[in-house]
């Protein structure tokens, strides 16, 4: 038994021993660390979906154009990137772009105009099933929406092409960036199998790092790529994407400094971590918003095939009452110790020059709510405490999804909140793919969850009322100026008449509150002041990585 | 006269082969059939649930074409009874079907996940029963009372102490106060440059603070086990006659006590193997491990359902195999459980 325990004891310390010999921190390797929560299952732009597999994807997989957030008036410049230069023809109906001639792939093969053709071809390609598959509707495409290569692009040179546009669409650059992928790795596997290819997991890149190594689960290193030409110097060698999937081990590893930047930091550990006079505290407001979704129409008539108004939430009075029944304050600075803002509009603050300034949250006012309750006949009659309006009480069961302590807290305000005027909430806690299951089908009256905003604003998949094509307008919000507005927005307009209708949709939104649009949630970046010259925008952290230094 | 003996030996040992045959040829049997009832009910317990893969394919972003060509391309469209039919006769080909997440064979996915999983297994149950039977031989040897309850009293506190609280704190206490072992992961950033013993302890060195975590429960409840069992069986008479007639006490340990103290040991230690084979969840995500547990959940929560009937499906394989080794473990030490164990 000694024996076993001496034998067990050796291999313990072996270790320890092995630890003090060999260990070297990222300090040493000219490396940074980014701790994520979850691996990426593809480094192929055509497939990748999760935000950190887009956001590595898209270091490796250059694009046409390189997109930078303008913090003077919240809109995105474009810059040049493999697209040397652009010019539009005087009526937008063309694009002349000129690729540069120093930019090759990983594997030494210079980047050409058949390269950036094949990946328009195989993004939009039905058998690929890419996630841009069906988003290329301001181009030339067949009815399977497969871009029309022959008719969309004029080679004039392997360094320059045309792109040209249909007669009512919208061009923009915004429709001709992707990253741009190897035709000479692709173009001979079978379209319906590049899902499977191997070179999704080895890729063979463009940008300024590639894959260096991939330990599944583990870590993804990317390494400069010195025959980028994004190359210089000074770039930090190795940029490290550490799979840490609890949240308390990478708070930890931060602040041991074996993490050297991490998002999505909890407002709880502001205090401690602000201790730590090697870390430094970035909020990011503007991306994220949590709303109580009130179904606007009736759950059981819809599944019966009918749209009649939900008659708890079918008027725009209750809707603005219950808002001014939430304390929202409370919860911001209750939870949120101050950090976020709140949102009176799906339209953040961020995008400064399209944010409608006139368009104030809904303040915290019983009396108000009450009273447009009460004009909208609902009245406590029998002084149980609760309304009623005919045979109907004013109750209503309150959906929200499990495992996030922030909506868990705001639910608990938001009934506390209405019990106070006479509506009586009963809460529910629901996995969130059962929610979602839920939402779809539109058969809850009532929820709480929050919106990932794109860049640029993009509103009519969440407000638009043909529900058939816009399944993502969960509360089944309907009007019909708003949906002018938003096909408007689908036109070529101008950039003034686009900002216009952008604040008049904010406007109409506003007086309709057709959900409870609660607070702006931040995203609290934190990261080790080694790190130099870093600049995170609501665009992104990572995506401009070759540009950072370590001191 | 010694032949007829002979040939009536023979006789007997062909067909106790036969009936052995017979047996396991049943008990595969009834294997096989426990794995084909485990697939289909969770077949349509997982289509039966809320929840639908495509979900993620459904943003402002993406395209509503995208999400029914996915829909499309895994016959998720098809009614429920096709998707049976169509499943059965791929596991009747051996296969399991694609990932919706991975995009590549389920199969694939497993096997990466429980490569891993399988090494911290056998690693986790050695130390259980390794460090469990020493410390019962440890205490039984001194024959201390005090020294007895002690343990027992120890085992009972490690044993009622979450894994998740445990865990926690060796990262604490290990890691962050002490900073002796990395807080997560399984290899160290610059694994590459060591040379292969370097890597080989690398790889030992994280999985310290996780092979603890992962074993304390189970060497408490080993030792539990083992110590009442040896207890109860060196309390019986026939071992105070065979101390009696003179036989040493290592033959009576290794030969009378151990057989019939150990027996339902193995039984529960070839539960615990399959258990921890299937995947242990929480070790795995407080230490950032790629195992079976954490596969699994992520399957779930993102309705992949050829991915959660494969990882279902190797737990229950794992489960039936470590229960036959089990079985043949305690062959081993009783030839008497034989006839018993084939029924």
């Amino acid at each position: 038994m000694n024996r076993n325990i001496i034998k067990i004891s050796l291999l313990l310390i072996l270790p320890f021993i092995f630890t003090f010999c060999d260990s070297k921190t990222s300090k040493q390797n000219n490396r940074i660390v980014i701790g994520i929560s979850a691996d990426v299952q593809t480094f192929n732009p055509l497939f990748t979906i999760s935000v950190d597999e887009g956001a590595i994807t898209e270091l490796l997989y250059l694009g046409l154009f390189d997109f930078r957030w303008n913090e003077d008036d919240g809109a995105i410049d474009a810059h040049a990137m493999l697209a040397e230069k652009w010019e539009w023809a005087d009526d937008s109906s063309s694009i002349k772009i000129y690729l540069r001639d120093d930019a090759f792939w990983s594997d030494g093969k210079q980047i050409t105009v058949d390269d950036v053709i094949f990946s328009f071809d195989a993004y939009s390609d039905p058998l690929v099933q890419s996630r841009l598959y069906g988003t290329f509707k301001n181009l030339f495409v067949d009815e399977e929406n497969h871009i029309d290569v022959k008719e969309t692009f004029e080679i004039i040179s392997p360094f320059e092409f045309k792109v040209k546009f249909p007669l009512n669409s919208v061009p923009n650059l915004d429709v001709i960036s992707l990253p741009i992928i190897p035709t000479h790795i692709f173009k001979d596997i079978k379209r319906d199998e590049l899902s499977n290819s191997e070179y999704n997991f080895k890729p063979v890149s463009s940008g300024s790092y590639y894959l260096k190594k991939w330990d599944k689960n583990q870590t993804i290193t990317l390494a400069a790529n010195k025959n980028s030409f994004l190359y210089d110097n000074e770039q930090i060698n190795e940029i490290v994407f550490k799979v840490v999937p609890d949240y308390s081990s990478k708070i930890l590893q931060l602040q041991k400094g074996e993490i050297d930047l991490l998002e999505l930091v909890k407002v709880d550990d502001i205090e401690e971590i602000e201790s730590n006079g090697d870390l430094k505290i970035v909020p990011v407001i503007g991306r994220e918003y949590d709303y109580v979704g009130l179904n606007n129409i009736d759950p059981k008539a819809y599944s019966g095939g009918e749209i009649v108004p939900n008659k708890l939430f079918g008027s725009k009075n209750v809707r603005k009452a219950i808002s001014y029944a939430i304390n929202r304050k409370e919860i911001l600075n209750e939870y949120l110790l101050g950090y976020g803002e709140l949102a009176a509009t799906p339209v953040s603050s961020i995008f400064q020059i399209e944010f409608n300034d006139d368009v104030s949250p809904y303040e915290f006012n019983l009396t108000r709510a009450k009273s447009l309750l009460a004009s909208e006949g609902w009245i406590d009659i029998d002084q149980d405490g609760i309304l009623e309006k005919g045979n109907d009480k004013f109750s209503f069961t309150l959906y929200y999804p499990s495992g996030i302590p922030l909506r868990e807290f705001a639910s608990m305000v938001v009934r506390n909140n209405l019990k106070a005027v006479g509506v009586d909430v009963k809460l529910e806690i629901v996995e969130l793919g059962t929610l979602i299951d839920y939402l779809f089908e539109k058969k809850i009256d009532a929820w709480m969850l929050g919106w990932y905003v794109p860049i640029p604003v993009e509103l009519k998949p969440y407000w638009y009322s043909e529900f058939d094509s816009t399944p993502l307008n969960f509360a089944s919000y309907r009007n019909v100026k708003v949906d002018s507005l938003l096909d408007l927005l689908q036109t070529k307009i101008s950039v003034a008449k686009r900002i216009e209708t952008i604040k008049d949709f904010q406007k109409i939104v506003h007086d309709d509150e057709p959900v409870s649009f609660l607070y702006w949630i931040p995203n609290i970046c934190v990261y080790n002041k080694r790190i130099a010259e870093i600049n995170i925008t609501p665009l992104g952290t990572v995506n401009h990585c070759w540009e950072w230094r370590l001191k | 006269m010694e032949i007829e003996i002979k040939n009536k030996s023979e006789k007997i040992s062909n067909s106790q082969t036969k009936q052995r045959g017979k047996a396991l040829f049943k008990r595969l049997f009834s294997s096989l059939l426990t794995l084909f009832l485990l697939a289909s009910l969770l077949f349509i317990l997982v289509r039966l649930s809320p929840g639908d893969p495509t979900q993620k394919f459904v943003s402002a972003q993406l395209s509503p074409e995208l999400s029914q060509k996915i829909s499309e391309k895994f016959m998720l469209d098809k009614p429920v009874l096709e998707q049976y039919f169509a499943f059965l006769s791929n596991v009747a080909k051996g296969d399991l079907g694609i990932s919706y997440n991975y995009r590549l064979p389920v199969l694939e996915v497993v096997w990466e996940y429980f490569s891993f999983t399988f090494v911290f297994s056998i690693l986790s149950i050695c130390i259980q029963l390794i460090f469990s039977f020493s410390i019962a031989q440890f205490v039984l040897q001194r024959k201390n009372k005090f020294l007895s309850k002690g343990i027992s009293n120890l085992s009972l506190f490690v044993y009622s102490i979450p894994s998740f609280v445990l865990g926690v704190f060796l990262i604490y206490f290990f890691s962050v106060a002490l900073n002796l072992f990395p807080i997560s992961g399984l290899k160290s950033l610059d694994y590459d440059s060591f040379s292969f013993s370097g890597k080989m302890l690398d790889q030992l060195w994280h999985l310290v603070l996780p092979l603890i975590t992962l074993s304390a429960a189970g060497t408490a409840m080993f030792y539990k086990y083992i110590k009442e069992g040896m207890d109860d069986v060196l309390h019986q008479t026939y071992i105070l006659n065979l101390k009696a007639s003179g036989l040493k006490e290592k033959e009576i340990i290794k030969k009378h006590v151990m057989p019939n103290a150990l027996s339902p040991l193995i039984s529960v230690a070839g539960i615990e193997l399959g258990v921890l084979l299937g995947g242990a969840l929480i070790t795995e995500v407080i230490f950032s491990l790629p195992g079976m547990g954490r596969l699994t959940v992520d399957s779930i929560l993102s309705r992949d359902y050829p991915l959660i009937i494969g990882c279902v499906l190797t737990a229950g394989v794992v489960m039936i195999l470590a229960n036959f080794v089990a079985d043949i473990v305690k062959i081993k030490f009783d030839k008497r459980l034989l006839k018993g164990l084939l029924n």
